[in-house]
């Protein structure tokens, strides 16, 4: 007996497509391509108009030999990454945004790649597409390789910007294939944690923690010489040793590609032995019920915000125990250097001289991460909501009203919880070091963020009772787009108006001064008339799904 | 007089420019057990979400038990809701999903809830993400159950169920029927439908086609009688209500009839006939009768 094709009965065409990974390549394709255009333009766009400021920053003479001088701080190293080849357009463009875009681009590679491949798979969809004729590691493979091409598209931007500014073309290329190289290497980190849990929440969440740990190492690697080695182990080290317009060494990029690759072949392998919809850990086979935090709407939404805050609040937490740690550091160089204080507020960091003051910048910043995190947790609602899983729960005697605003006052209360901790943290590490910041003070500081970051969530709630598809977009931005345009604003000296568009034109430096009542009051009440109109909306629509 | 249990007045629902319901109406009795048929996208699932408050009607009204369908806070609480695709939480378990269902539902029977458990056989303390679709409609369907509710609004729920589930799912239909519970069961299953249903209603393109008992829709339509004679064969063709009149062997002849018996048996008195049987339709032939006309024109 063969086993070979039916044969095909007489009048009818059977077609089998040629290359059906193509088909697979375009479904990868399909779902990350509104995020890759905002990737690549963000990342292009900031490295544009950050060189083209340079020639207004060092305008005066003795700029550049100040911020040379900054080089030298421990602390600044610590925080901003080694400032060197400060005297280039391109030196600068690096130091100025190179980490930030190194960050967004590793991130978005983790949730993309998190999303496209074990997201999917959690959903069902790939028991479908892995029945096709495409086997799972090459499905794997093509999902990977989708995200890694939008990361070398960036890398291209950034290089092309770079180079179209007339900067020099080794570093331009160095700068450029380094940044492409680590967002490609948290892809195939994203991709190995996706094989090896067996849900997108903890894959996406193990992911992150090496991103953030990346970025402790190699602060600490540039802070404390004596573990300098440690930028050997971090991603984020790998590319400051580079060296873009200055060492131009091209060795810790083929480190950072051979760890890209075997974490790759890494995660190709566990695709080819693991189950779908199984990881390499096992799935937890059964446990006792923990009905604690199920006694109603309110205390749900408590227990499902608990594990991601307590994520945020550790990785929020260490970075500004970190800028506690290094306060006092800081701020003795400046004082100690009156004359680069000035030069400081020239580079964008006003009033550092005294710990209060560079507290107050510092947690002016914390609006980002904690914008960041209200948005996440409403865009969680709303996936909630169109996979059905709120179904259930809106079919019980529950008004939509119950089903938002418990959600709403859940998280708001979650963004208190962790300004306190940021506060706490950044108090904490002042005074282990013997530094004078009283911890009111911090409190105070951090607690100035709240009403701009309830801005966020007000904006994300409007959202998802008028647009729920655009809540992410929507809840960034007064935050993350906020603190952009002023950084654009300031960079290309555009008109006050466009400046004071953004709410982070409107944050009083606290501890340094008092927090403006007026403006405070402002933001709250916007955030109240955002959030009304949001769920007025939400209870007048119909459910997503 | 004592309201509805459901009741939809003149309700629609457009998308667009796509009507999914067209100005239903129809009323529920409280105790019954409702069929809720029609074939995929007549509009089924959007008259429940509708009902339901998940959805806002474009024109009509919807009510349960008297009170307007969207205010969910107290319509919720006469009823419970067993969704077509169930989706669940997937970090709880199944027994945490059922006792969240209880803290925030209408009122649940405990006793009973663990019966239904065991005799599901759902093992409730396995995370949600590691169930089946069966199992997961089981959660659903044991937490439906449990209620008290005077009402219970089932969307396909039998989809994924096997054989030995669907049995249990009747009797738990039937022991709700007998503690006077209200049932609205859309489903495909024509055979579970009218195991356990008195009246249902028939969708078709968003428009209520009819609405009867099951024994009504029967008289309505055809039902195959075949007769045998001896001598010449009668001459039907010109009955009203007799078509497809055809030979079923020698001296035997087959023919479908609808409406009133009263003409054909007056026609067959003359002929010599020596036996007569008749086959009342099946409800699967009722619906193909409804809608593969449909697709036929």
């Amino acid at each position: 007996m063969s086993l070979g094709t039916l044969a095909t009965p007489a009048g009818s065409r059977v077609a089998s497509q040629p290359s059906p990974g193509r088909a697979v390549t375009w479904l990868a394709v399909r779902q990350i391509r509104r995020g890759a255009l905002i990737v690549v333009g963000l990342a292009a766009g900031m490295t544009a108009l950050v060189v083209a400021t340079y020639a207004q920053v060092m305008a005066d003479p003795a700029a550049a030999g100040s911020l040379q001088a900054l080089a030298g701080n421990p602390a600044i190293r610590t925080l901003f990454g080694a400032p060197i080849g400060l005297d280039t357009a391109g030196g600068f463009t690096v130091w100025r945004v190179g980490t930030v875009i190194a960050v967004l681009l590793g991130a978005w590679a983790i949730l993309a790649t998190t999303r496209i491949t074990r997201g999917e798979e959690d959903a069902g969809r790939w028991d479908l597409l892995l029945s096709g004729r495409v086997p799972a590691p090459a499905v794997l493979l093509r999902h990977l390789i989708a995200v890694m091409a939008v990361v070398a598209a960036t890398a291209a931007a950034i290089t092309a910007v770079l180079l179209l500014s007339g900067t020099a073309p080794a570093g331009a290329v160095l700068h450029g294939t380094g940044t492409g190289l680590l967002g490609m290497f948290f892809a195939a980190v994203a991709a190995l944690t996706a094989q090896v849990f067996p849900a997108r929440s903890p894959a996406t969440g193990t992911a992150v923690a090496v991103l953030g740990a990346g970025l402790l190492a190699r602060m600490i690697g540039d802070g404390v010489t004596a573990l300098g080695w440690l930028h050997w182990l971090s991603p984020f080290g790998l590319l400051s040793l580079t060296g873009p317009y200055v060492h131009n060494r091209v060795s810790p990029l083929l480190v950072l590609a051979a760890a890209t690759a075997l974490l790759t072949v890494l995660a190709l392998a566990i695709a080819r032995r693991r189950d779908v919809r199984d990881g390499l850990l096992p799935a937890a086979a059964g446990r006792r019920p923990r009905t604690l935090l199920l006694a109603g709407v309110t205390t749900f939404a408590v227990g499902r915000v608990l594990r991601p805050l307590t994520g945020w609040m550790l990785g929020i937490g260490a970075y500004y125990l970190l800028i506690g740690l290094t306060a006092v550091s800081v701020t003795d160089f400046l004082r100690d250097n009156p004359a680069m204080a000035g030069k400081a507020s020239q580079a964008g960091f006003q009033g550092l001289g005294s710990i209060a003051g560079f507290a107050a910048t510092l947690f002016a910043i914390l609006a980002i991460p904690v914008g960041g995190f209200v948005t996440v947790r409403m865009t969680a609602f709303v996936a909630a909501e169109s996979d059905r899983r709120l179904t259930l729960l809106a079919s019980q005697p529950i008004t939509r009203l119950r089903l938002i605003g418990a959600e709403i006052a859940v998280t708001a209360a979650a963004a208190a919880v962790l300004v306190t901790g940021a506060g706490l943290a950044t108090w904490l590490g002042v005074t282990a070091i013997g530094g004078e910041l009283a911890v009111t003070d911090a409190l105070r500081g951090t607690w100035n963020v709240l009403p701009m970051v309830l801005l966020s969530l007000g904006a994300a709630a409007f959202a998802i009772g008028w647009a729920p598809r655009w809540t992410g977009l929507l809840g960034g931005l007064p935050t993350v787009g906020g603190f952009l345009l002023l950084v654009i604003a300031e960079s290309i000296a555009a008109p006050d108006w466009l400046h004071d568009i953004s709410p982070f034109a409107h944050l009083a430096p606290v501890p340094l001064t008092e927090a403006s009542l007026t403006d405070s009051a402002v933001m709250l009440a916007l955030a109240a008339l955002l959030t009304g109109l949001g769920i007025g909306a939400y209870h007048r629509r119909d459910l997503l799904s | 007089m004592t309201d509805p249990a459901l009741r939809a007045v003149d309700l629609t629902k457009r998308y667009g420019r796509l009507t999914a319901l067209d100005t239903l109406n129809l009323d529920v009795v409280q105790g019954e057990v409702f069929g809720f048929l029609g074939p995929n996208g007549a509009g089924k699932s959007t008259t429940i979400r509708l009902l339901l408050g998940l959805a806002r009607p474009t024109a009509g009204r919807a009510e349960v038990f008297g009170v307007d369908a969207a205010d969910v806070a107290r319509a919720h609480r006469h009823l419970a809701y067993v969704p077509a695709d169930v989706a669940l939480w997937p970090q709880l378990t199944g027994a945490e999903i059922l006792h969240l269902q209880a803290r925030t539902g209408p009122g649940t029977d405990v006793a009973y809830r663990d019966e239904l458990v065991e005799r599901f056989a759902l093992d409730p303390s396995k995370p949600a993400r590691t169930y089946s679709t069966g199992n997961r409609q089981k959660i659903a369907l044991i937490a439906a159950f449990a209620t008290r509710a005077p009402l219970l609004v089932l969307d396909e729920p039998t989809s994924g169920l096997d054989p030995l589930m669907e049995r249990e799912f009747r009797t738990a239909v039937r022991q709700a029927r007998d503690r006077g519970q209200t049932i609205f069961l859309s489903s495909h299953q024509l055979a579970e439908v009218e195991a356990v249903c008195g009246r249902v209603a028939i969708l078709r393109a968003g428009r209520l086609v009819d609405v009867s008992t099951i024994s009504e829709l029967r008289g309505l339509h055809r039902a195959e009688v075949t007769i045998s004679y001896t001598g010449t064969a009668p001459d039907l063709n010109v009955i009203p209500g007799v078509e497809a009149i055809e030979p079923a062997g020698e001296h035997r002849l087959r023919f479908t009839l609808a409406g009133d018996p009263g003409p054909v048996l007056q026609a067959l008195a003359a002929a010599e006939v020596t036996g007569l049987s008749m086959r009342e339709p099946s409800l699967e032939e009722i619906f193909l009768d409804y809608y593969g006309t449909e697709t036929a024109r």
